[in-house]
């Protein structure tokens, strides 16, 4: 779109802006990596430079067993969420407007989205106490399940939606067509509709992994020592002496994160779906 | 980032349930539902989860819920090694906070072994958040010196064994605040003059009510309302406002640089002053006329999950070897037979801040629970809120 | 077998699970702090009571000290809001607008970055950041830029910053896909019938980028009311959120009910922010239209063209 005649001060202040708007982005990040190299025994004072850190990082039990904890409470509720959010999609998209049901679902899980995640904290615990205690539910006293159960409430409207928006563009004719074919119901859902609904599913897990993972305020509310996730760990640590072995572990989480992301960016690439369009879907 | 994208797409979802949802068949669905629910919890509210019965077969995790950077790392480690379990060690900043989260739970917090300050066990033991502890399974007991068992919080040891025990007073950076400081007044002086936006008090009602009593020279147990009304006037509207922080561990303030004045355990003073090395600028002070004697406990976690592993660890923590280790770590007392002694042996460093003088001892005042408490908790929130407008 | 299958795998089957869960795990426990809202605190030891129900419990939010840092926090996080609004409007208007095709993919995928990383972790990174003994106060003060150390970790500044930080990303991302989809042929129609660039800014682009500008307001806005960790890490005493406040009745005062009527509040006061403002961006819009009818028919021919995108 070369055009001439046009100021080119806005173009040239409109670049400077981006990048300022990356520097401002990527300076706490540059700041911890930076720090996990400290030596010194607190993260914000500098000693000297060496991986000190890393190897107190990987050797230290809790922190991780948290980042386990973390990594299967975020693979459990990808799975529950997806499970829950593609089943809420799909019905939500082929219901007939003006469904009281489905209005109602919508409505409710918009809810979810607008309360504040401390409202949610402080609803969970009781409840599970309640659950676990006095109704004798014992696998609501495990840590584990807490945590899952809980990210997923959350997680549940994002994919719900994301697939949802998928399906509303695809043509509903595909599966009555598949029917007319001698498909059985299931044979139509499997082969026509979850294949039209797969990209929609991948964004919506990858969404609400995405969500328990960084999910602070919830978890310090469920959780229990035994099972605390990443988050937690480092917020608690937050209160006593941080250590630059919180600053290793992330470092080394952030390496890992890109590297996925570079995978997931190739897989994606393959499969003919340009990034925008994934952030898209996402967004939306 | 907490909730990205928690917003998507609402806003025809919104338009369609104005539009369609029968309202009040929506709320009736939920209204008979949430009753059972609620009716079942109320009828039960102090139902505990069960603790497994110890076998002798230490477990292979352990879960300590205890006051931030309380015990010697390198101690934590050795025992963790010695049985092969995973320890996890959480922290709270006051009782209150460690009470909350046990009484929330109830018995399903995970914790095995809490440490509260004695003040707290008679009502925690009465609101079943604690169980008798085993002393077959704790023989190293018999080396806590008796001066420290008996105490009026638990007369014959049935829940509890000392941890360590301290007194309450104040750190200040020399250079900041030039004069001499001796008393809670000056300390209230000081925080809205030279420390105004530089002071720092615990996270403790109990604690930052005492700087206010004290400095007006009244019982820091009173339950006085005309004096606990002073005290409100003097935290809420005399101290609140030049308050930077409220923080559960001083040593952590003092690393910052954000803070010249704070309110500080002894031994978390000596931590903070160790940590700043050589050349520091700080100075404690066992403020006159009066401050809190504390004495915090081992204790058991009503529905421990590793009720052997707590035991272990409770006996290890007080051997005469760990005990040595953990003073010097921490800089309180641990309440083991002929300690002072063996501190001096080893030459540990700012043994006076450790080991307060007599005519200190003399002076202090055990906190208690009392109905004023309610009074303190108001009181300290009040002054949170204050600090953030 | 065929009709059992169909009813099985027909909408409202299939929302049941979903529906099931919502109920059970949201609707149930949020109903259950309402209630708890209404209770007392009987004693010391216990969080709740229920057996006398009134709104004593509100009547105490309001009347305390809870209400000035209600308004503390509205402040920040419509501050922040409005922050994050003008950092990421020019940013996702030069991304989706002037960076190469080619290069856009990485753009945003670098936006996405910090979104993968903890946020909690990236709060830290300004607390070192801005803390008095910090490198940047070193750096600044061996540069001669400053005379002594600024000092504002532990005020409401470190408060502002950290949050327009943290919820950046959320403006930035419903904003570029929607000026993204406004279109470019659009825009390039406006130059060619000789609009000046910031006219056509003006009068088509952000018109169009407007649903992308709400949610992405929405999406900083109500999280960021509710967020007390980022206030925790970087406010100290001085930055309380209410978030904060609510937490606290819960994880140390042990009054369910106070802390119930306080989040009851908290979740009224963010939705009613939302509606008023919502009310006054659609008598805007209402108005701008009755002023000018062109940028309608503007409008509605690219909500044509957005919905095949979908």
């Amino acid at each position: 779109m070369a055009r001439t005649g046009r100021p080119r001060t806005t173009d040239l202040g409109l670049r400077i802006w981006g990048i300022l708007v990356f520097a401002f982005l990527f300076l706490p990040i540059a700041v911890i990596v930076a720090y996990s190299f400290n030596t010194g025994r607190v993260l914000a004072s500098w000693q000297g430079f060496g991986f000190r850190s890393y190897v107190a990082a990987v050797n230290n039990d809790v922190i991780v067993s948290s980042v386990i904890t973390s990594l299967q409470a975020a693979v459990g509720t990808a799975l529950l969420a997806t499970v829950l959010g593609t089943l809420g999609g799909i019905a939500l998209a082929r219901a007939r407007a003006g469904l009281w049901w489905a209005a109602a679902l919508a409505g409710l899980l918009a809810v979810t989205m607008i309360t504040p995640e401390i409202v949610d904290g402080i609803a969970f615990l009781p409840w599970f106490v309640t659950l676990g205690v006095d109704a004798g539910l014992t696998p609501f006293n495990n840590g584990m399940v807490r945590l899952i159960v809980s990210h997923t409430m959350f997680s549940v409207a994002v994919v719900t939606f994301i697939v949802r928006a998928r399906m509303a563009g695809a043509d509903r004719r595909l599966e009555e067509a598949a029917a007319d074919l001698g498909a059985t119901p299931w044979q139509a859902f499997r082969s026509v509709t979850l294949p039209v609904a797969a990209p929609g599913i991948l964004a919506g897990s990858l969404m609400a992994f995405t969500l328990s993972l960084d999910n602070t305020i919830l978890s310090s509310f469920v959780q229990q020592p035994g099972y605390t996730p990443w988050p937690v760990y480092i917020f608690s640590s937050v209160r006593v002496a941080l250590r630059p072995e919180v600053a290793a572990m992330s470092t080394v989480m952030l390496v890992l994160t890109l590297l996925a992301l570079v995978v997931v960016g190739l897989v994606l690439r393959r499969s003919g779906e340009s990034s925008t369009a994934i952030v898209k879907t996402i967004v939306r | 980032m907490t909730e990205p994208l928690r917003f998507l797409g609402p806003e025809p979802v919104a338009r369609q349930v104005a539009r369609s949802v029968s309202r009040r068949r929506l709320l009736a669905g939920i209204g008979v539902l949430g009753l059972g629910a609620l009716t079942g919890c109320t009828a039960s509210t102090q139902r505990m989860a069960d603790s497994p019965a110890p076998d002798g077969m230490v477990e292979n995790k352990l879960n300590l819920y205890s006051w931030g950077d309380y015990d010697d790392p390198e101690l934590l480690d050795r025992f963790k090694d010695d049985h092969g379990l995973v320890l996890q060690v959480d922290s709270f900043g006051s009782n209150e906070e460690m009470i909350a989260k046990l009484a929330a739970a109830r018995g399903t917090s995970g914790y095995d072994v809490v440490v509260p300050t004695g003040l707290m066990i008679p009502q925690m033991v009465e609101h079943n958040l604690l169980q008798p502890l085993d002393m077959d399974r704790i023989p190293n007991f018999s080396n806590i010196d008796p001066e420290f068992t008996g105490q009026y919080f638990d007369r014959d040891n049935t829940y509890s064994v000392c941890k360590a025990w301290g007194t309450t007073g104040f750190v200040y950076d020399t250079e900041v605040i030039t004069r001499s400081m001796e008393s809670w007044a000056d300390f209230v002086d000081a925080a809205q003059n030279e420390a105004d936006g530089r002071t720092a008090l615990l996270e403790d009602p109990w604690e930052v009510c005492s700087i206010a009593l004290g400095s007006q020279g009244v019982s820091l147990n009173t339950t006085d309302d005309a004096e606990l009304e002073e005290c409100r006037r003097i935290v809420v509207d005399e101290l609140a406002p030049h308050i930077r922080a409220y923080l559960g561990n001083a040593a952590t303030g003092m690393a910052q640089g954000t803070v010249s004045l704070l309110q500080a355990f002894n031994g978390d003073a000596r931590q903070g002053m160790l940590e700043a090395g050589e050349g520091h600028t700080w100075r404690f002070v066992f403020p006159t006329p009066s401050a809190n004697l504390w004495m915090d406990n081992w204790c058991l976690a009503t529905g421990a999950p590793h009720p052997d592993a707590a035991h272990a660890f409770i006996d290890a923590m007080i051997s005469p070897e760990a005990a040595i280790a953990n003073v010097d770590y921490i800089g309180y007392p641990v309440g083991t037979r002929g300690l002072e002694e063996q501190a001096r042996e080893a030459e540990l460093e700012d043994l006076d801040l450790i080991f307060p003088d007599q005519e200190v001892l003399d002076r202090l005042e055990a906190s208690e629970y009392n109905e004023g408490q309610q009074a303190r908790v108001e009181i300290f929130g009040a002054a949170q809120a204050r600090s953030g407008a | 077998m065929r009709r059992l299958m169909s009813r099985v795998l027909g909408p409202g089957a299939l929302a049941f699970p979903t529906w099931a869960y919502v109920v059970f795990f949201f609707v149930i426990p949020v109903f259950l702090v309402l209630f708890y809202s209404f209770g007392h605190k009987p004693d010391e030891f216990t969080a709740v009571a229920t057996d006398q129900l009134s709104f004593d419990r509100y009547g105490e939010a309001l009347t305390g000290a809870f209400v000035t840092t209600l308004g503390a926090t509205l402040r920040i996080s419509i501050v922040g809001t409005l922050l994050c609004l003008l950092i990421s409007l020019p940013f996702a208007y030069w991304l989706a607008v002037k960076v190469p095709p080619k290069w856009r993919g990485l753009l945003i995928a670098l936006v996405l970055v910090p979104f993968w990383t903890n946020f909690l972790v990236r709060t830290l990174g300004w607390q070192i950041t801005l803390s008095p003994e910090g490198f940047l106060n070193q750096w600044l003060i061996g540069a001669g830029l400053l005379d002594s150390a600024f000092d504002i970790l532990y005020t409401r500044t470190a408060v502002q910053i950290g949050v327009v930080y943290n919820y950046l990303p959320l403006m930035i991302l419903p904003l570029f896909v929607a000026i993204d989809r406004a279109g470019r042929s659009l825009r390039e129609a406006s130059y060619d019938l000789g609009a000046p660039r910031w006219t056509t800014f003006m009068k088509v682009t952000l018109p169009l980028a407007m649903p992308g500008v709400v949610s992405g307001c929405l999406l900083v806005f109500i999280p960021l009311t509710g967020d007390y960790v980022t206030a925790t890490v970087l406010g100290g005493a001085s930055g309380s959120m209410v978030g904060q406040l609510i937490a606290a009745q819960f994880n140390t005062a042990q009054n369910w009910a106070l802390g119930a009527a306080m989040a009851v509040i908290l979740m009224v006061t963010t939705l009613l922010v939302v509606a008023v403002v919502g009310a006054l961006l659609w008598g805007g819009q209402r108005l701008a239209a009755w002023w000018n009818s062109t940028p309608v028919s503007v409008e509605e021919r690219a909500g044509d063209e957005g919905g095949g995108v979908r």
